[in-house]
């Protein structure tokens, strides 16, 4: 599905992602663990366009999309989320959604007067209801909860109704009631993409990942199944690592 | 057992806002608050629209005249705010196409045909081509840069004009006859009455004002304003951001030529300074003044600042310094305008009062 081969970006002399190759199966889902600073999230980004990557190739469904613009990937059925939250927030919650609804309709009707513009406000509906965003649908992003911001993000991302979902630290910056619920959205979504998730949760990654990568230091340390890696003395290493330099 | 070991989070800034924006961001933001009511609009609209028609029966032939300007600025602030209202971008040189419509009209008058029509085609044929490649250009440039972009190219055609002999030069040209206008065989407009010559501009900008409104409120505008809201974040919804720009680009280029097509027919001359940046200020202004945003504000901001101008200038000279004053006051004091001061008012007589 999707196939990373040997990435490699440097922000000057930082090489924050190092020869970078894995694969994502259909309908799974992969999560990317590491240390902060570890390059997840700029592997994201030269996967979805947001940067290009010096060297190495990303191929979707065996096509080639290296380089390939964040609107022609997303065109080509790739969601991503933000580890920062990042939404319309001067624009209401429907809208938000209903932007993204919008996207799938063909361009010629876009001249069409917006309240005949039918679909994409069904669609808004149906996804708000689904995400338990109903109430919130006329309240402005900007002044919503965090928690209701990243659920509005991973929204956004559904109502494009994606192949392949990206979602950067979904759970960032929550409280720990809030996390628990999140973990059951986020559960509810695997199988409806193939799913590709950054996440510092590793109860969440344990219990939902198909296959887990673990980076450090812009390299792949480890990859295997949930269980591979907790009883791998390497990644163990990795972290331990960090915790003595953090104290 | 992983988990212990796994470092937490540090809790990252929520809503990347304030700390990241510049003082040009900062201007933009104040520039475009939050859409109107659409009723208060509508209501405003028809008080504005009444005041209008019966404005030449109480204003005698100057101040019709002086109207009726205000109208052709007024389509050049009505082009600032597509462009800032609606997909964010801030252009200093909408100037360019009042000049560069009211040259061509100039010219093709005095050289070339009596027909508006003829003279209407030729217009929006080169406002066309010329807003097309100077967008395409200009979008690409971030932020301040577009708008340091279109102010340089309404500044290198003024120099052109300004320079070029064949076009008048500094003195421009002069003694432009008013052609005859047949709207329907049989039925033309003649523009030597003064009452004629008024009501035909407002209508020609009721019908931009409500065939803008119309293209705008759709899912081609619902585009631009996320665009305005947060441009980096619309490439990942599938939309290419510089298709949309540059047609709202475009759009604008036209709806500002209206002014400058009409302009030498009301003042029977045109010189450089009309591609100049008091032109492209002044239709900044106005829109400020009205609320960015709006689409309307820009309309009544138009007139407001063109009799305000007027009256200030049997007093003094110093035009720019008053619109610059007006520019300062509006940014620190109503930065949504007199609509937005308007809707402020009520939403709070309404809170008084439930
Ligand atoms: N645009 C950039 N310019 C310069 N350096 C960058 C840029 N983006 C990331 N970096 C650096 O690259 C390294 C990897 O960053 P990245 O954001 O990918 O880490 P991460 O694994 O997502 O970490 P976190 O868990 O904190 O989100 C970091 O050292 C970071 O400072
Ligand atoms: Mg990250």
């Amino acid at each position: 599905m999707i196939k990373v081969r040997a990435l490699n970006k440097a922000f000057g002399g930082l090489r924050a992602v190092r020869d970078l190759s894995f694969e994502a199966l259909p309908r799974c889902v992969t999560s990317i663990i590491g240390p902060n600073g570890a390059g997840k999230s700029t592997a994201f980004n030269l996967i979805a366009g947001t940067l290009q990557p010096d060297s190495g190739t990303v191929e979707l469904d065996g096509r080639d999309i290296t380089g390939r613009a964040p609107f022609a990937l997303a065109r080509l059925g790739v969601a991503r989320s933000f580890q920062i939250t990042n939404l319309f927030f001067g624009l209401s919650t429907f809208e938000n959604v209903r932007l993204a609804c919008q996207s799938l309709e063909r361009r010629s009707s876009y001249l069409v007067r917006l309240d005949r513009l039918a679909r994409p406000q069904a669609c808004a509906r149906a996804i708000l209801a689904e995400f338990g965003l109903q109430e919130r649908a006329n309240e402005l992003v900007g002044n919503l909860s965090h928690g209701d911001q990243r659920r509005v993000e991973i929204a956004v991302c559904m109502a494009l109704r994606p192949r392949l979902l990206m979602l950067d630290e979904p759970t960032q910056g929550m409280s720990p009631s809030e996390t628990a619920e999140f973990d059951a959205l986020i559960k509810s979504l695997t199988g409806r993409a193939t799913i590709l998730l950054i996440e510092h949760d590793v109860d969440l990654v344990m219990s939902l990942s198909d296959h887990v990568i673990v980076m450090h230091q812009g390299e792949k340390l480890f990859e295997g199944t949930p269980d591979r890696v907790r009883a791998s003395p390497l990644v163990r290493e990795a972290y331990l690592g960090v915790d003595h330099a953090a104290v | 057992m992983l988990q212990p070991s796994i470092p937490p989070v540090e809790p990252r800034p929520s809503l990347n806002t304030a700390a990241k924006l510049n003082v040009g961001d900062r201007l933009l933001r104040a520039l475009y608050p939050p859409r109107a009511n659409a009723w208060q609009l509508r209501w405003l609209g028809f008080a504005m629209l009444v005041l209008a028609a019966i404005f030449p029966w109480l204003g005698g032939p100057f101040y019709t005249r002086l109207a009726i300007e205000s109208f052709l600025f007024g389509a050049t602030a009505l082009s600032v705010d597509i462009l800032l209202g609606y997909a964010g971008l801030l252009s200093l040189g909408q100037a360019a196409y009042f000049g560069l419509a009211a040259y061509i009209s100039a010219l093709m008058y005095l050289h070339v045909t009596q027909s508006f029509w003829l003279v209407l085609v030729a217009v929006v044929t080169a406002v066309a081509v010329f807003s097309l490649v100077l967008g395409a250009v200009a979008i690409r440039a971030k932020g301040v840069y577009f708008a340091l972009i279109t102010f340089g190219a309404a500044e290198i055609l003024s120099k052109i004009a300004h320079n070029t002999r064949a076009i008048g030069g500094s003195d421009g040209l002069i003694g432009i006859p008013v052609p005859r206008i047949t709207l329907l065989p049989g039925v033309t407009i003649d523009l030597q009455n003064n009452f004629v010559f008024y009501y035909a501009v407002l209508g020609v900008l009721v019908l931009i004002y409500i065939g803008t409104r119309r293209i705008l409120d759709s899912g081609f505008g619902a585009v631009l304003r996320a665009i305005r809201d947060n441009s980096d974040r619309v490439p990942y919804l599938g939309y290419n951001s510089f298709w949309y720009k540059l047609l709202a680009y475009i759009m604008a280029a036209q709806v500002a030529a209206v002014g400058g097509l009409i302009y030498p027919l009301l003042r029977g001359f045109v010189a450089p300074h009309l591609f100049g940046f008091e032109v492209s200020t002044k239709a900044v202004v106005m829109s400020l003044v009205g609320g960015v945003g709006t689409l309307l504000g820009p309309l009544a901001g138009s007139v407001i600042v063109t009799f305000l101008e007027s009256a200030v200038g049997s007093y003094t000279e110093r035009h720019l310094l008053v619109l610059g004053v007006i520019f300062i006051v509006f940014v620190m004091f109503l930065p949504d305008g007199l609509i937005g001061l308007a809707r402020r008012l009520s939403a709070s007589r309404g809170k008084a009062a439930p």
